[in-house]
C-alpha cells in the first residue's frame, strides 16, 4: 500500500468539484434562467478551487516554489495541469470581483474549457507507465465522472425549480458511470499482468473502494427514491468521493513494487 | 549510435552480497531510508533453484526517461556526451512525480530536504576518469560499467524476468542471465 496522498486528494477531488459546477452553470444557463444567483455559485467554485489549490501545496516538499511548476510545459503534463488550473481560478476570480459578468454563459463555458484542460492533464499526470493499472485513459474517465456527479449535486443547489429535473437526471447518469466504471475496472485488472492484478486486489480488498462505493449507491437510492437531491446528499458524495480518492492513489499497485518477480 | 553509458548486471556473476548498494551509500552519505541502488532477489517462478540470483539495480539512465519527461520543474537533464540522466537537487520542489512515474522506483524521497534523488551514475568520478563507485566496489565484477554504442552484442538482454518492459523508455541496463545449475548424479 501506498501513501493516501491527502493534499492530492483534496486538491483533486475539490477542483472537479468545482470544475463539475461550471459545468452545470454552462449547461443551466444555455438552458435558460439563473442569472440571479450566479455571483453565490462562482463564490462556491472559487472558494472550492483555492481550498483545492492550497490543500495542494502541502504536498510540495517545497511549497513556496510552487509557480517553478509551469516550467516545463513542454512534456510535463503536471506543467499543463497547474496552468490549466491557474487560467481557470482566474475565470472564477473574474466572476466573483466582476458582478455583472458573473451570469454570462460565456465565462460559464469558458472556465469549463479550462476545467476540461485540467482534468485531461490530471488524468495523464496520474497514468504513468509506473501505475499498469491506471496508465491509460482510467484516471481522466474518473476524474470527469468525479466532476459532474459533483457539479450536479451541489449545481442543483443553484438550480431553480424548472432545471431542478435536468439537474438529477445528469447526477444519476453520473451515479451509474461511476458504480459501473469502479465495479469493472478491478475486475478487468484481476485478468491483467501481475502488477495490474495486484492493483486489482489491492482495490478489492480496500476499505476506500467499498466505502466509496456503498456512497454511490446510497446515492443512486435516494435520487431513484426521491427522484431528486436533497441538500445534504451532495455532501455525503463529496465525501464519498474524497474517500474514493484516497483509495485510488493508496492502493494502486507500483511497479517497483513487484522487482525481482514476475510481470 | 551516440554513446551511452550503462550498467552491465551480469547475474551468474552476482553473489547477493549487497556490496554496491553499500558502496553507493557509503560514497553519498544518503539519508536513512533512501537507497539509490538495491539488489533484488529473483522470485522462485523466475529462479526454482537452491543457488540464488539476484537483480543489482539503480537507475537505468533511460534514453527516454519517465522522470525527465513528468518532472514539472525541468529538475532532470540527460548529458549528450554520455546519456547520464542527471537530478539536479537544487531545481527540485519535491513533487514526487518523478518517484510515481519512473517503473523502475530509481527517484526516492529525501525527507530531509524535501526533494527527490537518485543514482547519477557518479558523474563527477566518471568525468575524473573513474568508475562508478557500485561498479568499482563489486568483488565478483558482477557489475560494469559500458558503452552501448561499443558494447559487441552477445548475451545480454535488456528485459530479463523480474524488470518491468518498458519499451517506450528504453532502459540503458542491460543484463546476463543467470545459468541453470548442473545436475550431478551419481
Amino acid at each position: 500500500m501506498q501513501s493516501m496522498e491527502f493534499p492530492l486528494v483534496l486538491f483533486t477531488v475539490l477542483s472537479q468539484a468545482a470544475i463539475g459546477l461550471t459545468l452545470m452553470r454552462a449547461v443551466r444557463t444555455t438552458s435558460g434562467g439563473e442569472e440571479a444567483a450566479g455571483r453565490t455559485e462562482w463564490l462556491l467554485i472559487a472558494g472550492l478551487m483555492v481550498a483545492g489549490l492550497l490543500g495542494s501545496l502541502f504536498h510540495l516538499g517545497h511549497p513556496l516554489s510552487a509557480p517553478m511548476a509551469l516550467t516545463h510545459l513542454g512534456t510535463a503534463w503536471l506543467s499543463r495541469e497547474v496552468l490549466f488550473a491557474g487560467l481557470f481560478m482566474g475565470v472564477a476570480a473574474l466572476a466573483v470581483v466582476a458582478g455583472n459578468v458573473a451570469g454570462k454563459p460565456a465565462l460559464a463555458w469558458l472556465g469549463t474549457a479550462l476545467g476540461l484542460g485540467v482534468i485531461l492533464s490530471a488524468g495523464m499526470t496520474y497514468a504513468p507507465p509506473a501505475l499498469p493499472a491506471l496508465n491509460n485513459a482510467l484516471p481522466a474517465a474518473f476524474f470527469l465522472t468525479s466532476a459532474v456527479l459533483l457539479g450536479a449535486g451541489f449545481g442543483s443547489w443553484f438550480a431553480d425549480e424548472g432545471l431542478r429535473p435536468l439537474m438529477v437526471r445528469i447526477f444519476t447518469g453520473a451515479v451509474v458511470v461511476g458504480l459501473v466504471l469502479y465495479l469493472v475496472a478491478p475486475c478487468v485488472w484481476l485478468s491483467g499482468g501481475e502488477v495490474m492484478r495486484m492493483t486489482g486486489q489491492a482495490w478489492l480488498a480496500s476499505g476506500f473502494y467499498w466505502a466509496h462505493l456503498g456512497v454511490l449507491a446510497v446515492a443512486l437510492a435516494v435520487a431513484w427514491k426521491t427522484r431528486d437531491i436533497p441538500a445534504w446528499l451532495p455532501v455525503l458524495v463529496l465525501i464519498g468521493e474524497l474517500v474514493g480518492r484516497a483509495g485510488f492513489f493508496a492502493d494502486t499497485v507500483h511497479t517497483a513494487a513487484n522487482m525481482g518477480g514476475l510481470y | 549510435m551516440k554513446k551511452q553509458y550503462a550498467f552491465l548486471v551480469d547475474s551468474e556473476r552476482c553473489i547477493g552480497c549487497f556490496t554496491c548498494a553499500m558502496a553507493c551509500r557509503n560514497y553519498y552519505h544518503q539519508e536513512e531510508g533512501v537507497v539509490w541502488r538495491q539488489v533484488y532477489p529473483l522470485s522462485e517462478e523466475i529462479y526454482p533453484h537452491r543457488e540464488r540470483a539476484f537483480l543489482s539495480l539503480a537507475c537505468n539512465h533511460c534514453e527516454d526517461p519517465a522522470c525527465l519527461n513528468v518532472c514539472p520543474v525541468n529538475a532532470y537533464t540527460k548529458r549528450e556526451e554520455d546519456g547520464v540522466v542527471v537530478h539536479h537537487q537544487e531545481k527540485c520542489i519535491g513533487c514526487g512525480n518523478c518517484i510515481r512515474s519512473c517503473p523502475y522506483g530509481a527517484p526516492k524521497y529525501n525527507p530531509v530536504e524535501k526533494r527527490a534523488e537518485k543514482c547519477s551514475f557518479c558523474h563527477e568520478r566518471l568525468d575524473a576518469g573513474l568508475k562508478p563507485a557500485c561498479v568499482q566496489s563489486c568483488p565478483t565484477k558482477a557489475l560494469q560499467l559500458v558503452d552501448l554504442a561499443e558494447m559487441q552484442q552477445t548475451n545480454q538482454v535488456q528485459y530479463p524476468a523480474g524488470y518491468p518492459k518498458m519499451e517506450k523508455l528504453n532502459p540503458s541496463t542491460r543484463f546476463i542471465l543467470p545459468k541453470t545449475p548442473k545436475m550431478v548424479r551419481r
